[in-house]
């Protein structure tokens, strides 16, 4: 038996799992999430993994995984890369899933895997941030709605306004531009959600996803966004209204059912930690990372070196 | 003082000694204008050789009285201006940047530069040379490029026998170099190899306590200083880096091979060791070691470095290899001796010697079992994402699939 933690550090937040790993099943034991917003993000990670560590009442820590922006955590054991994370993490969450979709706040990524969690393909967005968590909590804050009425508003929406697919400047100004035309704020969102749908979708599509897909990242919750999607997966289905007038490879597209999980936000730490403890056996450290009366400073290197 | 206040104090010390060192060589690599060479000329009266890479047999110019400066380009912080108009786009960066450098007039203390034999790039370069600066002694070192050893013998003494007299002319020495002279300096560049292995051992065995960044930053260091400067500071910087490690991450081990001659920006070499991977070998300016062993300090000292070049070079593209089997063994062999898990392949875009090799050395180590990335760069790349990712994935890939 295996007490790993998993840190993921991404551009908006900090999230931080321990689970208890043993002869294949995994049980999360704790997790803690926290916005960075304008603190010293070593200073944040170093708090979240104690509020994690306290949480759990571990005596020992065998391995500290990173993922996302945590490469220079410097107590880490090891770092995995953030599809590897997500991938993992998102078969922990739902075992049928065959694909995840990483919606963080800068990027998003579409990656493909099997029933391992072993990566076969992945795509990320471009530099453009219009398939951002962060473009929405923009967009969100100018309408002045909070980020947890988004997806309800969004899916009220009776005549969903078309916003630029291609950038989010242009996009923002065309956010301002239905604002002062009275269109409705829910009509908005829903404009939104589908432009950022359409670009989720072809990801998807482009890694040959099908069956089940995860949403993980910060926008797992925004049940608007998964409606979104799922609406404009289905679009594309054979049978589907102007399928006959569509490229060749979406009339060829396979179902994609899309769900999200209470956790989705928590997959890359809890990949980082699933893997971890596969790498403490693999390299029969011995040692633990972490004991207790440690704080996440003073955690040791468990190598011999 | 209890014991464990001293220890302490002992390792801060061998931080801010490990840093000041490292700061130093940083210094010199960032100095585009070679401020710290032209001083040192002036301090002692004496001129300074430049040479291209890959191998430059230092130790002649070293032995005329004149400091040895790798010209390396112009890497990630000089704007290419002159220089492109100089080389179509489908050419290397590594000319443009050195260009550059001579027509803003940041070579003009050198007295003469050499040019290796490493590409037609440079030997094109090496003709640019004398038209744009007929005021200094440009020569284009043909190194020998045959199986038979007698003849490449032969031509390699009779090579360095020519830069033993022009560089004695060049100094204002009498006549040329001597044969004592000659015999000091290969003295002084076998400490130089020895401290160099020395670093690049103790990275193979403890890749946790000599990151490649520092490793990088001192070599570059050791292209623009005299000999000796350049053991004092790689002897000292062993001392704090053994008593400074880092804490032990588990990462992979890699080769990186393919970046002999135009120079990756310091920012890839970080973005791969951060992705996950320590490197554990490398090709990174391996004219400085290129020589294996000891140069014998006894005898003909011109026939003992010729010996030394073409008995026992280090392997890489630039020099001619016979043996279809020794290049397709070459990386099993490195990725062995470091304890590499993987090969990253980190070529220059254009660089015809590392993207003509690439094929066959990755199919050789592939065909041993041996997982392999592959990206090109230039001098210039600031855009580490891709490579970020690149190197992530296969790390991963390798402590959790073995590479698969």
């Amino acid at each position: 038996m295996t007490v790993t933690a998993g840190i993921d550090v991404g551009s908006g937040a900090v999230k931080v799992v321990l689970m208890r790993c043993e002869e294949g099943s995994e049980q999360l034991l704790s997790k803690v999430s926290a916005r960075i917003r304008r603190r010293h993000v070593p200073a944040v990670i170093e708090e979240t993994f104690d509020a994690t560590v306290a949480a759990a009442g571990v005596e020992t820590i065998d391995y500290i995984g990173t993922t996302g922006e945590g490469e220079e955590v410097p107590f880490a054991t090891g770092h995995f890369y953030g599809m590897t994370t997500h991938a993992r993490g998102g078969l922990f969450l739902a075992p049928e899933a065959r694909a995840v979709l990483d919606v963080g706040a800068l990027h998003s990524r579409a990656v493909l895997m099997d029933e391992r969690g072993k990566v076969l393909s992945y795509k990320m967005t471009s530099q453009c941030a219009s398939g951002s968590g962060q473009f929405l909590e923009n967009i969100a804050r100018y309408l002045g709605v909070s980020a947890a009425e988004v997806g309800e508003l969004s899916r009220s929406a009776a005549a969903p306004e078309k916003v630029s697919s291609i950038c989010a400047v242009l996009a923002e100004t065309d956010v301002i531009n239905m604002v002062s035309r009275g269109i409705s704020t829910a009509d908005i969102l829903r404009g939104i959600h589908e432009s950022m749908a359409f670009r989720f979708a072809r990801l998807l599509r482009s890694v040959g996803a099908e069956g089940v897909a995860l949403v993980t990242g910060g926008l797992a919750q925004d049940s608007g966004l998964r409606a979104a999607l799922q609406d404009a997966l289905d679009a594309d289905l054979p049978g589907a209204a102007g399928g006959a007038k569509r490229p060749r490879r979406a009339r060829e597209a396979k179902p994609l059912e899309i769900k999200a999980h209470p956790d989705s936000i928590f997959a890359g730490a809890i990949g980082a930690a699933i893997w971890g403890a596969f790498r403490y056996t693999r390299l029969d450290l011995g040692a633990p990372a972490w004991r207790s009366g440690m704080t996440a400073a003073s955690a040791s290197s468990q190598f011999a070196s | 003082m209890t014991e464990q206040t001293g220890q302490t104090e002992q390792a801060q010390q061998a931080q801010q000694a490990r840093e000041r060192i490292v700061g130093w060589a940083r210094e010199r690599y960032e100095d585009l204008s070679f401020g710290h060479a032209r001083r040192w000329c002036e301090e002692f009266q004496a001129k300074a050789i430049g040479h291209l890479p890959v191998y430059a047999p230092r130790e002649i110019i070293d032995a005329a009285g004149m400091l040895p400066v790798g010209i390396l380009g112009g890497g990630d912080q000089l704007e290419i201006i002159r220089g492109d108009a100089f080389y179509q786009s489908y050419i290397c960066h590594l000319p443009r940047s050195v260009i550059e450098l001579g027509q803003s007039g940041r070579l003009d203390f050198l007295s003469g530069v050499l040019f290796p034999s490493t590409c037609d790039v440079i030997r094109n370069l090496s003709g640019m040379w004398q038209v744009l600066h007929p005021e200094v002694y440009v020569r284009y070192v043909d190194l020998p490029q045959s199986d038979d050893r007698a003849i490449a013998q032969r031509f390699w003494e009779g090579e360095l026998r020519v830069l033993m007299r022009d560089l004695g002319r060049v100094a204002g020495l009498a006549g040329p170099v001597s044969d004592d002279a000659l015999r000091a300096s290969i003295a002084r560049y076998n400490d130089v190899r020895r401290v160099i292995n020395e670093l690049y051992n103790l990275r193979r065995e403890m890749p946790w306590t000599v990151p490649t960044e520092e490793l990088y930053l001192l070599l570059r260091a050791g292209e623009v200083v005299p000999p000796e400067l350049f053991i004092e500071k790689t002897r000292a910087y062993l001392e704090a880096a053994r008593a400074t490690p880092d804490r032990v991450r588990d990462r992979v081990r890699v080769v990186v091979t393919g970046a002999f001659c135009e120079q990756p920006p310091l920012g890839l070499l970080k973005t791969i060791e951060r992705a996950g991977c320590y490197i554990v070998d490398d090709d990174l300016l391996v004219g400085n070691r290129l020589l294996v062993g000891e140069v014998e300090t006894e005898g003909d000292p011109v026939a003992a470095l010729a010996r030394a070049f073409v008995e026992r070079a280090r392997e890489t593209s630039v020099i001619y290899e016979g043996d279809v089997d020794g290049k397709r063994t070459l990386l099993k062999r490195r990725a062995e001796a470091a304890g590499a898990d993987g090969v990253v392949f980190a070529a220059p875009s254009f660089c015809d010697p590392a993207l003509l090799d690439r094929p066959m050395l990755k199919a050789g180590a592939e065909a041993h079992g041996i997982p392999c990335i592959a990206f090109k760069y230039a001098e210039n790349s600031a855009q580490f994402q891709q490579f970020r990712e690149q190197a992530g994935t296969f790390a991963d890939a390798i402590k959790l699939w073995g590479g698969q």
